[in-house]
């Protein structure tokens, strides 16, 4: 009997460590019952699908397939729950690399967790710059094994958003004639949005001969980042004159903007970051009044950024029925991750982390590089995100297009990524400064 | 060797006569010998911070069970004692030891802040006035990001212990500790005193008693206790960070009053119950069926609450211990006549 | 500006003071302080989603919604409040339970993501200068017209007769033939036909969530102790001060917009400094 016992507790050893060593397990952490971490999860899983279909990953001579685990970091709501979940991921499921993460209070707690247990956290999804910058240049050895693989950080998000909204402004002085726009910043009360309010506050009033907006800001509003009506937010920036807005949202919030702005036809062009208006559902979500919302985003329909953005698109979208979010970026993320793992030909983490920081990779949203950071390089050779805006029901893009970055030292370089459309001033908007 | 015969004897007729006492001494036993069982981290920071919220749970007990006080807010007082001890570490990289005291401090400072202006309000009004100081705080807090990290929360915050034993047998022998010395307080006459002040407070002041006075050490005491669960808490390696959005929130304001209903109101030790059942409850439906936790979570606590209004631990307690009728001695449910004055027992418990 | 505020205020007020009606009646009744309150209110306005989105005809999906929370309401009120209703804090506790659970049942058949309901009416108005849109003012006049309703069953009606005298005294109520339990329950149902009614009338508003019941639950707790609890007109009043509060952050401080509630709730406290029994609260009804 013992024996027997004993055989069996050995066979099962054995088939064990046979699986586990076959399989890469990673980890895609997210908050799985909000639309983020969803995306979070099918683009892993897509990623996942692919290289395991195509033989998994060979490395030091054997071949390992990837195992996703589900992290639910309940990060909506943010408590111990988020550490908990990242905790019991690496101790119980014994996951070797860490994908995903949303809001940056959560990813502060999570990735020290990541780092205490010297696991490679790819974060994909949180935007904040403090979530690289003062750890990795201060402390490299405890926080090496964090990089960031989307959207790009908050200081360079403000960077395509101010591009973006100078285009908008430029669109006012042609067709309208209005010489000094007037702006109104409606950002939600977070952690990540008040650097990209700090940046912008100041470049709207510099004049345009030193390189800033030309326009005037009218006042900025910070309502919750959990408000459910932004009516009286929206009256009072219509009383203030404003012409255009310039939004920052990442939460639910951003669909009541949508809905009270189309609905009230607050005449005023929206320009700016909205998560939720990157969604396939904001149509409906906003009831229809989401139309001509635009964003700085990820993904649209038919714009190319790189090559493998329109077929990974299209997979994604006949397989989950909506266009991925930018969390959605999980996908690089497992890509990213296995091109290193091929380069270092080792599942050794420091070796992993050395190849991690040599990425020269084309992902689907640019050419991803790293920083001294480990964060993403922005910029025209690499990930610059695009300009999103919802026309005729569907999200197409307007940015990159006709885009000089520096025409006094380059002025033949003009980058417009195949696909793109102008942007379109709300018909509402037009009437209503028509002539003013 | 005296003392040990006398241990041996205190034992046997003063702990192991009584169900109740047998299972507190079971319970710290096993709590104190659980690392041997297994050192898990997941289990052991589970068990961590059910330590640090019983003592939070304690600290609503004695304000608002016992004095009957009620506190809808009491995160300010988690959440201040949080923060401060956050801050100095983060801002000044004080060591634990000097910041969780003076979080301590600050919590205190805190109830006697809220509890000065706070005297003049009578129940309900307390409550709901309390209630909003959290929320007020939160916009401080939101209002200036430059010194207190605004929503993200302050992180860079010192850790207790270099391993997650140590932290376990730190934060448990804290809790204890502090528990003790709380049994102490309402088993002596300011207990008594709190109870006067809850069941009829003008009675009380009629006797002579300065109630005010009481009413703030009330307040004091609990800001105290609840303040060096949140300073513990915000070095503990389940927080790593602490932000609004957790240590001030509604949620957090509710759970200490959640977990006393559920354990028994005014027992001290029905907070500790309620605690140790329900929040190890809630982190393993996470990981069972993290769809339907809150929803499983929510209708236990309805079902216990409409079977055992008087809270779990009260309930158990009147099903294995009787009351003598006579001298007031408490006595198992199967005995005869009392073990004290050897009267007879009713057959029903006089409550 | 004046003007901003005062229409934006009334609409907000509207809103408020419909719940708080409820949440006073049933407090004042029924000694019961139902923190699931404003979670009915959330119910309702996913009543009204799914009613309106599987093509119901709006009158029939406003009946529909509000009979269901109105039975659902009085349903948890017999069986779970009822019998521990002598004990506040459990009480307390309970609703809060019924709250979280009402949210997580929703949370199963709808899930998390924000959910839109069709305006009765779009478009807009200028009212002395500022947009308005027109479901706003359907809001506004659903909330008055509940609110003359409300008032004129409590003040002209045999039941109101009833309902005004259990507020006042229970015990001497019960004395005098009334059927205080009876009563209780008719007034939670009255209490939370009044909530769906607010649920119903804000869902094209606002946006439809799980989370929806929180900040209205803070603020109706708010302004129904401000106005003196058990204090009917207090209830109304105390919901229009903290609208009005609301929406002035909004203009005169943009920037701090986020700090709406926290201000709205400075002001509460504050009047409790002068006043700790509220503005219309009496404090020897409370002695009782």
């Amino acid at each position: 009997m013992k024996s027997l016992i004993s055989c069996l507790a050995l066979a099962v050893f054995a088939f064990g460590s046979a699986v586990s060593g076959q399989v890469i397990r990673i980890g895609v952490v997210g908050p799985m019952t909000f639309i983020q971490g969803k995306h979070h999860w099918q683009g892993a899983t897509l990623a996942a699908e692919e290289i395991n279909a195509a033989g998994g990953v060979t490395v030091g001579g054997r071949t390992y397939t990837i195992e996703l685990v589900r992290v639910d970091s309940n990060e909506m709501q943010p408590g111990p729950d988020a550490v908990s979940a990242v905790e019991r991921a690496i101790t119980a499921s014994k996951v070797d690399f860490l994908v995903g993460g949303f809001r940056t209070e959560a990813m502060l707690a999570m990735t020290e967790v990541a780092c205490d247990y010297k696991k490679i956290f790819l974060i994909a999804g949180a935007a904040d710059n403090k979530l690289l910058q003062g750890r990795v240049d201060k402390n490299y050895n405890r926080y090496k094994y964090l990089f960031r693989v989307t959207p790009a950080r908050s200081t360079y998000l403000a960077q395509a958003a101010f591009i973006q909204l100078r285009e908008v402004m430029d669109l006012f002085r042609h067709e309208l004639g209005i010489a000094e726009p007037k702006i109104a910043i409606l950002a939600e009360q977070a952690e990540w949005a008040t650097p990209i309010v700090t940046f912008l506050s100041l470049q709207i009033n510099a004049p345009l001969a030193v390189g800033g907006l030309g326009g005037r800001l009218v006042g900025t509003w910070r309502p919750s980042a959990l408000a459910t009506s932004l009516t009286a937010e929206l009256t009072a920036i219509e009383r203030a004159g404003a012409q255009i807005v310039f939004t920052v949202f990442s939460g639910p919030v951003g669909v009541v903007f949508g809905r009270d702005w189309g609905r009230l036809q607050i005449p005023v062009a929206a320009v700016g970051i909205n998560v939720e208006a990157q969604a396939q559902g904001w149509l409906d979500a906003t009831g229809g009044f989401g139309a001509y919302a635009a964003t700085v985003g990820i993904y649209a329909s038919g714009v190319e950024v790189t090559p493998t953005t329109v077929p990974f698109i299209e997979q994604f979208t006949s397989r989950f029925g909506e266009l991925p979010l930018f969390t959605a970026g999980t996908y690089d993320a497992l890509y990213i991750l296995m091109d290193a793992i091929l380069r270092a030909d080792s599942l050794q983490t420091d070796a992993v982390i050395k190849a991690l920081e040599a990425t020269d990779y084309v992902s689907t949203i640019g050419r991803i590089v790293f920083d001294e950071l480990h964060d993403l390089m922005w910029g025209p050779d690499y990930v610059t995100g695009i300009g999103v805006q919802w026309q005729d029901g569907t999200p197409v893009a307007f940015w990159p297009r006709e885009w000089r970055p520096d025409p006094q030292k380059l002025p033949d370089l003009v980058i417009s990524a195949p696909g793109t459309v102008p942007y379109v001033i709300p018909p509402w908007v037009r009437d209503h400064w028509k002539g003013k | 060797m005296y003392y040990v015969r006398y241990l041996v004897r205190y034992l046997q007729n003063e702990v192991l006569v009584l169900p109740s006492r047998v299972i507190v001494l079971v319970f710290v036993a096993s709590l104190l010998a659980f690392p041997l069982l297994t050192q898990d981290p997941n289990i052991l920071r589970t068990l961590i911070v059910t330590a640090l919220f019983s003592l939070y749970a304690v600290s609503w007990d004695l304000l608002s069970g016992y004095t009957g006080q009620v506190s809808l807010g009491h995160a300010l007082f988690f959440g201040s004692g949080a923060y401060a001890s956050a801050l100095l570490s983060s801002h000044l990289s004080l060591p634990p030891y000097a910041t969780v005291p003076a979080g301590a401090a600050v919590a205190t400072a805190a109830g006697l802040l809220v509890g000065l202006p706070c005297l003049r309000l009578r129940k309900h009004y307390l409550a709901l006035a309390t209630l909003a100081f959290p929320i007020m705080l939160t916009g401080f807090v939101l209002a200036f990001p430059g010194f207190s990290g605004g929503e993200g929360g302050v992180w860079r915050i010192a850790r207790l212990t270099s391993t997650r034993v140590a932290e376990y047998y730190l934060i448990l022998g804290v809790a204890l500790g502090a528990v003790v010395v709380l049994w102490r307080v309402v088993e002596s006459r300011v207990g008594l005193i709190f109870h006067a002040i809850r069941e009829d407070e003008t009675a009380a002041r009629a006797l002579g008693i300065n109630t005010v006075r009481y009413k703030l050490l009330a307040f004091a005491l609990s800001g105290l206790t609840a303040g060096a669960a949140g300073a513990l808490y915000a070095h503990s390696s389940a927080a790593r960070i602490v932000a609004p959005g957790v240590v001030l929130s509604l949620f957090m304001s509710f759970q200490p009053v959640i977990w006393t209903i559920f354990g028994g109101a005014a027992t001290i030790y029905g907070p500790i119950t309620g605690v140790f059942v329900l929040y190890p409850l809630l982190d393993t439906l996470n990981v069972v069926i993290p769809k339907y936790r809150m929803l499983v979570f929510a209708l236990l606590v309805l079902l216990i609450l409409r079977f055992m209004p008087q809270g779990i631990s009260t309930w158990i307690r009147d099903a294995i211990e009787r009351v003598c009728p006579s001298c007031r001695v408490r006595n198992i449910a199967t005995r005869r006549a009392c073990r004290a004055c050897g009267a007879p027992l009713q057959a029903q418990s006089p409550r | 500006m004046v003007a901003n505020i005062l229409v934006n205020g009334l609409v907000y007020s509207g809103v408020y003071a419909m719940l708080a009606l409820g949440f006073g009646l049933v407090f004042g009744v029924g000694r019961v302080l139902n923190l699931a309150h404003t979670a009915f209110y959330m119910v309702a306005a996913y009543g009204i989603f799914h009613f309106a989105s599987t093509g119901f005809a709006m009158p029939l999906a406003v009946l529909l919604t509000s009979l269901g929370i109105v039975a659902v309401g009085v349903a948890v009120y017999k069986l779970v409040i009822e019998p521990v209703r002598e004990m506040e804090a459990t009480v307390l506790i309970a609703t809060l339970a019924v709250a979280v659970l009402l949210q997580e049942v929703v949370l199963v058949f709808f899930g998390n993501e924000p959910r839109h309901v069709p305006p009765a009416l779009t478009g807009f108005t200028q009212v002395v200068g500022v947009r308005v849109g027109n479901q706003e003012m359907v809001t506004l006049i659903v909330a008055v017209l509940s609110l003359i309703g409300a008032w004129f069953l409590l003040s002209r009606t045999k039941l109101g007769l009833a309902i005004r005298a259990a507020a006042q005294d229970r015990e001497v109520a019960n004395l005098m033939g009334i059927n205080v339990n009876l009563v209780t329950a008719v007034v939670m149902g009255l209490g939370l036909l009044l909530a769906a009614l607010a649920g119903i009338a804000v869902a094209p508003l606002f946006t439809v969530e799980p989370g929806m019941w929180m900040n209205p639950l803070v603020i109706v707790l708010a302004a129904v102790v401000l106005g003196g609890l058990g204090s009917l007109k207090g209830s109304l009043i105390g919901a229009v001060i903290l609208a009005f509060a609301e929406v002035s952050v909004v203009f005169l401080v943009p920037g701090g917009s986020y700090l709406r509630t926290a201000i709205a709730l400075l002001i509460m406290v504050c009047v409790f400094f002068i006043r700790p029994e509220g503005l219309y609260g009496s404090s020897i009804a409370e002695e009782r």
